[in-house]
Parts: C-alpha cells; structure tokens; sequence
C-alpha cells in the first residue's frame, strides 16, 4: 500500500493518490506510514525536478497533491507527533506578495520532516524575528522575485542580527533574480536557485 | 512620422534603420539600444509609480531618462494610461500601486483563476462563428473577472472601448514625440502569446492540471485564437504605424514548463502567429523571460531574418547566438541584479562582452533584462547606454 502511494505521487497522479489515501486510511493503515510513502514519493519528485524529468507544473502539482493528503491524515493522527528536525521560518520579504516559489518551498521542506512556520507574503522584519525567536528556528527562509525585495531581505538580516540570533541560526534566500551578488548585497548565509536546492541547503544546516 | 534625426554624430543610420537591419540580420553602422522602461523613471524623476497613469507626469519622466542618461534607439515601452488596458496584455488580477499597494510599490500579479476550464471549449465554439473576432471577445469575457468594477456582456465593451480608443490616441502621441526626438518605439502592440495567456489566466496550479488533463484543448483553443490575435495585431501596427509586435511568452520558458511542452503545447499556435505576423510584414519580437536554453532548437522553425528573441539575464545568451543567431536576432539582456547592484565598470564590461559576442555579424539589440529594475543606479543605467558608443560601432 505505502509503495503504491509513493509511486503514485512521483508520478504525479492527484486522484489516484488521493483515493489510495483514503482507502489506507478506511482500511486502518497507520498514518504516520502514510506520511513517510508520501515524503518518499516526493522526495522521488524532487529527484526528477533536478534531473530535469520534471518541471514546474510536476513539482506545484506534487506539492499540492501532498497538502492534499496531509489534509486527510493529520485527523488520524490523534496526537502521534510526526519527529521534525527542526523548526523552519520562511515568508516573502517585505513589499513583495509573490507566494508560488515560497509555498513550493515549505511545502517541500514540510515533506522533507522540517516544522514549518509560513508567515506568507509581505513580512515584515520583526516578523521574522519574532517568530524564529518564539519557534527557535534553526533556519529562516526569505523569498522574493521583485529586485525591490532586495532590500527587505538586508533589513531582515540585519533586523535579526540586531536581536541577537544571527549566530543562533542560518538564513537562506531565494526567488528568480536571487544569486551570488544578491547574496553578498543581504548578508544572508546561502541562496538557492531551487526549491530542490532550497531543501538541500537546509539539510546541510539542519540534517 | 518618419524619423530623420541621428542620434550621434558617427551615426550613418537613424534608429530605425538600425532596429530594422538588425531585424533582418544586417549589419547596422552599430549595435542599437532598446531599454524595457517603466517603474524606473518615475524612482528616477522622483514621482509615485502610481503618478505613471498620469499622461503627462509619465512623459515627463520618461523623457527626463531619455535626457539625462540615453539616448537610446529603440523604446521598449509597456505602459498603458488606464490599468484596465494593462489587463489586456496580462490577463490577471492585480494589486495596483496607490491602490491596493503603497503608491511606492510596484504592480504585482495574483495567481488566481481568471479563465474557467470551460472557457476551452467556449474559445473553440467561439472562433468557429467568428475567428477574427474571438480573441477580443475572449478578452471582454475575462475583463470582469479581472476587474470587480467592470461589468459583463456590453457592459465591458461599453467600458474600455472608449478608453481603449483614449489609450491609443495617447500613445500615437507618445509614439511621435519620441520619433521627433530620433528614437524609435522597438514595438506598437503588446499581447501575450496565447498558450501563455491560459497559463497566466488560469493560474499556475490549474494550469499544470490542465497540461495534464486537457492538452488537445490547449493546443485546440490556443490554436483557434491565432486568427483574431492576426486580425488585431495588424489593425494596431497600422494604426500606431510601427511595423514590430511585441509577443510576449511569459510562461513558456523551462522555468516553467519541459521543452516538450514547449515544443507540443505553446510552439505550435507561437509558429503560426509569427509566421501570420511576417506574411503581412510585421516582425514579431518575442519577449522570452526566464531560461530558454532547452527551447532554442525549437525556435529555429521560425521564420529566417523577420524575428527577434529577448531575453532576460536567466538564458545563456551566448548559447543562444551559436543556436539561433543565424536565423534570429537576438535582444537582450543585461541583468536587473547588475544594473541595481553593480558598478558601472561591472555593466561596461558585461555590455561590451555582449556587444563582441552576441553583437558579431551584426542581429543583436542591447537591452535591459527585461524591465530595468525601480532601483538600478542612474550611473549603470548610463554605462549601458554609453556602452554601444563606446564598442558598438561596426567597422571601427
């Protein structure tokens, strides 16, 4: 049952995926193994997004399908607490509302067993701090596609540092105009080009 | 109008001449440049962005640009006087500058489902009755949805039709203060490809469901609007009088989709409105944003000498020249993060390596990365327009 969900998802097929969920969980499947053929199938998808089998549409049409049938589980779940690695922060900085590239990212970053906190789009600094302070982040990921949010990224780097947990965690950045130079403009420790490199980044920082 | 008016005193051709031999794969008296100008100018003319709906004020500040940091040949332009007319080009909910947003921000896109699954099937009814007409009913069918304020059926003609007419005359008017000054217009009409047209107006997620699910309707739909797309298209590059289109293909790029889809869902309608295009003697200036890389073969079946390609800094430009450069000119592409972050001398030397590689033989335009960055430096913004001065010269 778990193989056929796995395989189900890294390839992609919402309803069939779906209804295999379904019947795992009528017939009295654990769900938290539900959960792991779910992050092995898209850690399958993730392969083939670097492998250049998949692209955009595979990659938002998994993620979506997973929030799907996370949905349907996390009921079952009954207080069985899924283990994280840690706890992740990520949000569109400041005077940018682009959420694709962000949502495709935490969701990735859920399926990969982090604790994820999505402040959404338009977050303002403090808001960051304020939450990786209250969650103790490890990480904090700050997305942007406009070269307006440049500036946001810096003041949430600095705003950070300023509260004292610069050295307490690792902040990455990323979204399409995101490189090297953006990089040494915000001060944060890394970028990625992609959500594939997005999870690896975090895995190096946070296993 | 005619331009007469060189813009430097080594030139030997005037801006339009110069767009054109490169069009056609000549070799011009030197590399011209076209920057894509917008939310810049009003950063640089110290306005609101949201003060660029104002004829007057965008005009200003956009000959203040133009004065101060250009020449330049060839204007990218994208501005439209009523944020209505906007939707037309880009069929998607937007929060507006001063409305929605601070009036400092910058206009910003939502992905939200502006087309219905049914609209597919309603394109392919639609153009059986009238082809010519079904792509500007299409989009009087999404412009309420777009728009809360604008009502359906007559009601949306009734609305934009007069604004349409009040947008056109007042770029006629822009078109010909620019000429007078010795710059040309790259283009007179915008308009999204229409495989792109669904990717925006259906939205991302729908959208991969859709490849999924519906590609002969995509490719049937898509296929179904190329005649009213023509129709339009020629109507407005006559009226404007400036023979080059601009084709947006915001979404065909492998950032967001395979070569294959490329190849089997967006290729085939984008090949016959440009080959439509170049029948009635108008060249199609293809604005490819994201990574095209894995797409430049197929561009090759497009027409010889009669298109342009511009890119945005996320393709390898240089891969593209050795690829398509025989065939297509090629437009583009010093990045956003460059002209906002780097030094002149950084800009300079990647404008002069552009102008030495993807500039020989001649088939090359200098432009911004798609549009130059609110906040790029004045100073780098001049670098650039110095640069096709300074090494853009053929046979010096």
């Amino acid at each position: 049952m778990s193989e056929k969900i796995a395989a189900l998802i890294a390839e992609v097929e919402e309803d069939k995926t779906l209804e295999e969920v379904r019947k795992a969980l009528d017939e009295g499947t654990d769900p938290l193994s539900l959960v792991e053929a779910l992050r092995d199938g898209m850690s399958v998808v993730g392969d083939r997004y670097e492998a250049r089998e998949y692209f955009l549409p595979e990659l938002i049409l998994a993620a979506e399908i997973f929030k799907e049938a996370i949905a349907l589980i996390e009921p079952r779940l009954q207080g069985d607490n899924i283990a994280t690695k840690g706890s992740v922060v990520i949000g569109t900085a400041q005077g940018d509302i682009h959420d694709i590239g962000k949502n495709i990212v935490a969701t990735m970053l859920r399926c990969n067993g982090y604790d994820v906190h999505d402040l959404g789009v338009d977050v303002p600094p403090q808001a960051f701090v304020a939450k990786a302070s209250q969650t103790r982040a490890g990480l904090v990921a700050i997305s942007g596609l406009l070269t307006l949010a440049f500036d946001a990224m810096k003041d949430t780097v600095d705003a950070l540092a300023e509260a004292g947990l610069r050295d307490k965690l690792k902040i990455i950045i990323g979204g399409g105009p995101v490189n090297e130079k953006v990089l040494e403009y915000c001060g944060a420790d890394a970028y990625g080009k992609d959500p594939a490199e997005a999870i690896r980044l975090a895995g190096s920082y946070m296993g | 109008m005619k331009i007469t008016k060189k813009l430097y005193e080594s030139d030997t051709m005037t801006a339009e001449e110069r767009m054109q031999a490169v069009i056609n794969l000549q070799v011009p008296d030197r590399v011209p440049v076209a920057p894509l100008i917008y939310y810049f100018a009003a950063t640089y003319a110290g306005i609101t962005n949201s003060e660029l709906y104002n004829a007057g004020k965008y005009n200003r500040a956009m000959e203040k640009v133009f004065y101060d940091l250009g020449p330049w040949d060839a204007l990218c332009f994208i501005n439209a006087y009523y944020p209505e007319i906007a939707a037309c080009f880009v069929p998607m909910r937007v929060r507006e500058p001063g409305r929605d947003l601070p009036a400092d921000s910058i206009r910003q896109f939502l992905e939200e489902e502006v087309m219905l699954e049914e609209d597919y099937a309603w394109i392919i009814q639609t153009s059986k009755k009238a082809p010519d007409l079904a792509y500007s009913r299409l989009l009087m069918r999404w412009m309420p949805r777009i728009w809360d304020h604008v009502g359906d059926g007559w009601r949306a003609y009734a609305y934009m039709v007069p604004r349409l007419v009040d947008n056109f005359v007042r770029w006629k008017r822009e078109f010909t203060r620019w000429n007078r000054l010795g710059a040309a217009m790259a283009f007179s009409f915008l308009a999204e490809a229409p495989f792109d047209d669904f990717s925006m107006a259906r939205g991302l997620l729908n959208f991969a469901r859709d490849i999924r699910k519906y590609p002969r309707e995509i490719v049937e739909a898509a296929d179904a609007l190329v005649e009213g797309y023509l129709s339009s298209t020629k109507i407005m590059a006559a009226l404007l009088g400036v023979r080059r289109v601009n084709l947006a293909v915001h979404r065909s790029s492998n950032d967001f989709i395979s070569p294959d889809t490329f190849k089997k869902l967006s290729f085939p309608s984008l090949k016959r409105l440009v080959e439509g295009c170049v029948a009635a003697g108008i060249n199609p200036i293809l604005h490819c944003d994201g990574n095209w890389d894995l797409n430049l073969e197929t561009l090759r079946e497009l027409p010889a000498g009669n298109v342009v390609v511009q890119f945005d800094g996320a393709s390898d430009i240089f891969k593209a020249k050795e690829v398509i450069g025989d065939r297509i000119c090629i437009y583009g592409d010093v990045p956003a993060d460059l002209l906002a972050l780097g030094s002149p001398s950084e800009v300079d030397e990647y404008c002069h390596r552009l102008i030495e590689e993807v500039g020989k033989g001649g088939g090359f335009i200098l432009g911004t990365g798609c549009e130059l960055a609110p906040n790029a430096k004045p100073e780098n913004v001049k670098a650039m327009f110095e640069s096709v001065v300074k090494y853009g010269y053929y046979g010096k």
